[in-house]
């Protein structure tokens, strides 16, 4: 990934076959999405009900922000970052919109306020790494306090109620799919195309790959990674969007380990932690694959008490057979 | 060159532990009493003992993010093999300490054998883990542990509270391991550069293993003391711990990217957080305020720390 | 050898996920007390005091003090509302002054940290609710060692770490609320699910295992379905309801909610789900959190106790004790404007029976 030419990711091996390159370049999301059919296969042969409408939504549509919260650590960890100060983060967001839909805000602002002040809190973020040279686990531990700290003493957990109907943005559906479908679907679609057809989107690889060769390509290298950090925020803040109006009610407190949730959907779904590959299809499939398991193991009814330990095993297994899928294609 | 060792992060951030010292005791006379430092070392010993083996995992360019998840789990299976299955006591103690080594030995092995990045790997232990301890515990907690255990984690052993005593052994070992031996060296080298660590024949992934199996054990001895400490054993002990430990160690100058750091900026690292914790607590700040600021101080010591460096280095 | 191994944590799931499927799941060990099923409960036996001492406390009566008070966590409405009454009674009193701090999640470590600091500190009393009541116990007790004066509330730890434990409503009494309020809505016969935080928060594992008692009992025709897990995570509670609907569909007539979290996240998923008056909602949480589905009649009671006057409580009793007016052996104490509160159990408080808000009065109430 060292040199400017190699910049388009997934790199493909033109001599080998279209079939070839495609498992080759996007196995990891091939991988997941397999998991994800053969999880309903079998699920739903249990259970039929697992297969609704009903159910598909409270799955997909209860679990859009984490697909959506996850595209911007995607693109973050790819650039060869981290940030573990986001669930702390989409809980003051989520206060700050609550309040002002409940101040008399127009509702829009209540929606569009998050985006931008997500934008410049992970701004500064991004500035400290970059301009500070301190690394992001550093600088966002510490956010993560800040934040945390932050909120409780402001707040004092206090519950926003009385939110305008027209604020549940969440709870719409336009042409009969939920809003937070349309949102993680186009998100992720446009967050896509732009890293693999832009110059900009490819140089987050590049720089993931290797800052120096990337600095000596002519990239911006901090410019790039502070701009990476505040389209990070601004995705928190979308997704703070959809987890905000999703109730009628909102508890100003930091939802417990949602960055925990974000970080491991972005690296199951084929981020490399390492920087330098990776796409945001297979973060938002990683996202609805866990929220899938989650919800299996109750249709299943897996013993409450061992639910936790099925996920954590089944993580697992998806990443040994990602490894091994990727360890035979080295050798080759 | 001189200038250069003498403003590494050590130096300045043992000048900082003095001055908050000198500072948090001039705000309250009940801080800088032996009563008061002994207890607060007693609070810190298991975070510490974690840190302590932490420092190494993240030398080699690791991380170890399933060391909460191993201090709930061992707590569990102590609880179980004596309570449950009636194994004696001491028993329990080193079958749980053997289960804990061999948690962080499995990291070891998804590590090395599999090539999976330490993070990733973690990562899903750190959920595994702790669904083990809670499916095995079905949220029952075991209580009622004999008087003679608790000596471990609410006694003193001539005069110093007891868990001290083994945490200052095993920061001593740390130390001379990570600086003095072959060992340490190799923990380094793995860091600074893992291929050239490998063509240098050097045993990287036996070292890997035996790191993680370290971490592992650090977690389960922690886990001892804690229920120790506070008489029951939960599933949910040891939650968030992970994030404590790493915050001490890079704290501690302890590079996140590997090949730099010591045993010594970890207890420094150590030191500091829990004299904030502490002295600004007996100062009069809430818990909330406390957190804000051991957030800002973590940021700020790193980038005071790094400014130096880069002058240091013109 | 890695493959034998997942093949046998796989296995041992799976068992265990069969096993698992018998009796209430998130209920705790302790032996249960139901009430009866009509009429009023038995006069408890009267117990002798049981709760802990301070040694060698200063004379403190009539002389300002200063109390620390250190819930479960900060930064959740429920322990801004005890908080809340625990001022009013400060102000009302004029003779202490009353902090309050604690860690911002709610975790057992953390919580026993800030206990410590504040006996190093040097304080005349502290108030507590219990993460985990034995795991507490130890540092209390060294509070109590350093003649500090030890009240606890909302959360028990062992009787002899404090002195007093102001309770709320008993576990069985809340317990027999619930169901009861859950039978008057779905009948006699209806099937329901529970979603909680976690199984291992004491007092909801405590109100389930009493609430099973107490349905085996007196709605032996009511059928539980499963408890499901949401940890303190409203979104997460939301998802967990929707799936309970999805996966029952019309067999499922009720949903508990045992926590301020997950009664209205429950409430708002059979809201959408266009399930209101079909799946009734019966829970505990405060009327603050439940007023959107009050008022729109989709819930049609919430119960809790008054958590600002539990605070206040507290804060009479911990000075009844140090003034020495609250002594082992007494069968009251005066309360402030609550009156006169009972003494049960050797050494607990009663607040009263639990609260059920509704419609009429549920804006009556800011907390």
């Amino acid at each position: 990934m060292a040199a400017p030419d190699l910049h388009a990711a997934p790199d493909f091996h033109p001599k080998r076959s279209l079939a070839a390159r495609i498992v080759s370049a996007y196995g990891q999301e091939i991988v997941i999405a397999a998991a994800i059919v053969a999880l309903f296969v079998v699920v739903s042969t249990i259970n039929p009900r697992f297969l609704g409408t009903n159910n598909l939504n409270t799955i997909i549509a209860g679990n859009a922000y984490i697909a959506v919260a996850a595209i911007g650590m995607s693109m973050v960890i790819i650039t060869g970052q981290i940030d573990v100060s986001v669930g702390a983060l989409i809980g003051v967001l989520a206060t700050i919109s609550g309040n002002l839909a409940v101040s008399g805000a127009p509702v829009w602002i209540a929606w569009i306020a998050p985006v931008f002040i997500g934008a410049a809190i992970s701004g500064v973020t991004g500035a400290l790494v970059a301009y500070g040279r301190l690394p992001s686990i550093v600088v966002t531990l510490g956010m993560l306090s800040i934040l945390k700290g932050g909120l409780v003493s402001v707040t004092g957990g206090a519950w926003i109620n009385h939110l305008p109907p027209a604020f549940q943005l969440a709870q719409q559906r336009w042409l009969g799919l939920p809003v937070p479908i349309w949102f993680m679907v186009a998100l992720t679609l446009l967050a896509f195309l732009w890293m693999r057809n832009t110059a900009f989107g490819r140089s987050l690889y590049a720089i993931g790959g290797n800052p120096e060769a990337a600095r000596a390509a002519g990239i911006p290298v901090e410019r790039r990674i502070v701009q990476t950090f505040m389209i990070h925020g601004a995705f928190a803040g979308i997704a703070t969007m959809i987890f905000a109006t999703q109730l009628r009610v909102i508890q100003s407190t930091v939802p417990p380990n949602l960055e925990l949730t974000i970080i491991t959907a972005s690296v199951i779904g084929g981020v490399s932690i390492l920087g330098g590959t990776g796409t945001v299809i297979g973060s938002t499939l990683a996202a609805i694959l866990f929220a899938a398991i989650g919800s299996a193991m109750i249709f299943v009814n897996v013993s409450a008490y061992w639910l936790r330990a099925v996920i954590g095993f089944l993580i697992l297994v998806t990443v040994l057979v990602d490894m091994a899928r990727r360890n035979r294609e080295f050798r080759q | 060159m001189t200038a250069k060792k003498l403003i590494r992060h050590e130096t300045i951030l043992a000048l900082l532990v003095i001055v908050a010292l000198f500072v948090l005791d001039r705000q309250s006379d009940r801080f800088f009493t032996v009563d008061n430092l002994f207890n607060q070392g007693r609070l810190m010993t298991e975070v510490g003992l974690i840190a302590l083996i932490m420092t190494f995992v993240i030398v080699t360019g690791g991380i170890d993010l399933s060391v909460g998840s191993i201090v709930g789990m061992t707590a569990i299976v102590l609880g179980v093999f004596w309570k449950n299955l009636g194994l004696p006591l001491p028993l329990a103690i080193l079958l749980a300490l053997a289960v804990g080594t061999f948690a962080g030995f499995v990291n070891g092995i998804i590590i090395t054998r599999f090539r999976v990045p330490a993070l990733i790997a973690t990562l899903g232990t750190l959920a595994l883990y702790r669904g083990i301890a809670e499916g095995i515990s079905q949220a029952r907690s075991v209580r009622g542990y004999p008087e003679w255990f608790f000596v471990l984690g609410q006694g003193s052993v001539l005069g110093v509270p007891t868990q001290l005593w083994i945490l200052g052994l095993v920061a001593l070992l740390s130390a001379v391991a990570l600086a003095y031996t072959t060992w340490g060296r190799t923990t380094y080298a793995i860091g600074s550069n893992e291929v050239a660590a490998r063509f240098s024949g050097l045993g990287v992934d036996a070292t890997k293993i035996a790191i993680y199996a370290a971490s592992g054990f650090a977690a389960a001895l922690a886990a001892v003391i804690f229920v120790s400490r506070v008489s029951t054993t939960r599933s949910d002990m040891g939650t968030g711990l992970e994030l404590d430990a790493i915050t001490a160690v890079v704290l501690g100058g302890t590079s996140i990217f590997g090949g730099r750091g010591t045993v010594v900026g970890t207890i420094l690292g150590l030191i500091l957080i829990q004299a904030l914790k502490n002295g600004l607590s007996l100062a009069g700040v809430k818990s909330d305020g406390t957190v804000v600021l051991i957030g800002a101080v973590l940021i700020l010591t790193i980038l005071v720390s790094n400014l130096f460096h880069r002058d240091a280095n013109r | 050898m890695l493959r034998t191994m997942l093949a046998a944590v796989a296995a041992l799931a799976l068992s265990a996920g069969l096993a698992g499927a018998q009796g209430w799941t998130g209920g705790d060990d302790l032996p249960t007390n139901p009430l009866p099923c009509d009429g009023p409960a038995p006069a408890p036996e009267p117990m002798a005091y049981n709760g802990g001492e301070p040694a060698n406390p200063p004379d403190r009566n009539g002389k300002p003090l200063t109390v620390v008070d250190v819930p479960k966590l900060i930064g959740v409405g429920y322990f801004d509302a005890t908080s809340k009454g625990m001022q009013e009674a400060a102000a009302e009193l004029g003779n202490m002054t009353i902090t309050t701090d604690a860690p911002v999640e709610a975790n057992i470590d953390d919580q026993i940290t800030v206990i410590d600091n504040y006996i190093t500190k040097g304080v005349d009393g502290i108030l507590f609710a219990a993460n985990d009541g034995v795991a507490i116990a130890p540092v209390l007790k060294k509070a109590l060692a350093a003649g500090i004066n030890v009240v606890g509330y909302d959360s028990n730890a062992e009787p002899d770490a404090r002195q007093w434990f102001v309770n709320q409503a008993e576990f069985n009494g809340v317990a027999k609320t619930l169901v009861d309020k859950m039978a008057e809505e779905i009948g006699a016969d209806g099937s329901f699910a529970i979603v909680t935080s976690t199984f291992t928060t004491p007092n909801q594992a405590r109100w389930i295992a009493e609430m099973a008692a107490y349905q085996a009992a007196c709605h032996p025709e009511m059928k539980w379905l499963e408890t499901v897990e949401a940890q303190e995570d409203n979104i997460l509670s939301f998802n967990q309801a929707n799936t309970l609907i999805n996966k029952y569909g019309d067999e499922l007539k009720g949903i508990f909610g045992m926590t301020s979290i997950a009664t209205p996240a429950a409430a708002d998923a059979v809201t959408q789900a266009g399930q209101c008056g079909k799946i009734a909602v019966v829970g505990l949480a405060t009327p603050n959190a439940m007023r959107p589905y009050i008022e729109s009649d989709c819930v049609k009671s919430t119960v809790l106790w008054n958590p600002v006057d539990l605070g206040y409580a507290a804060a009479h009793v911990l000075r009844a004790t140090a003034d020495g007016t609250l002594k082992p052996g007494d069968t009251s104490v005066k309360a402030g404007k609550l009156g006169d509160l009972a003494v049960i159990k050797g050494s607990e408080i009663l607040l009263g029976d639990p609260f059920v808000f509704t419609k009429d009065n549920v804006n009556d109430f800011d907390f």
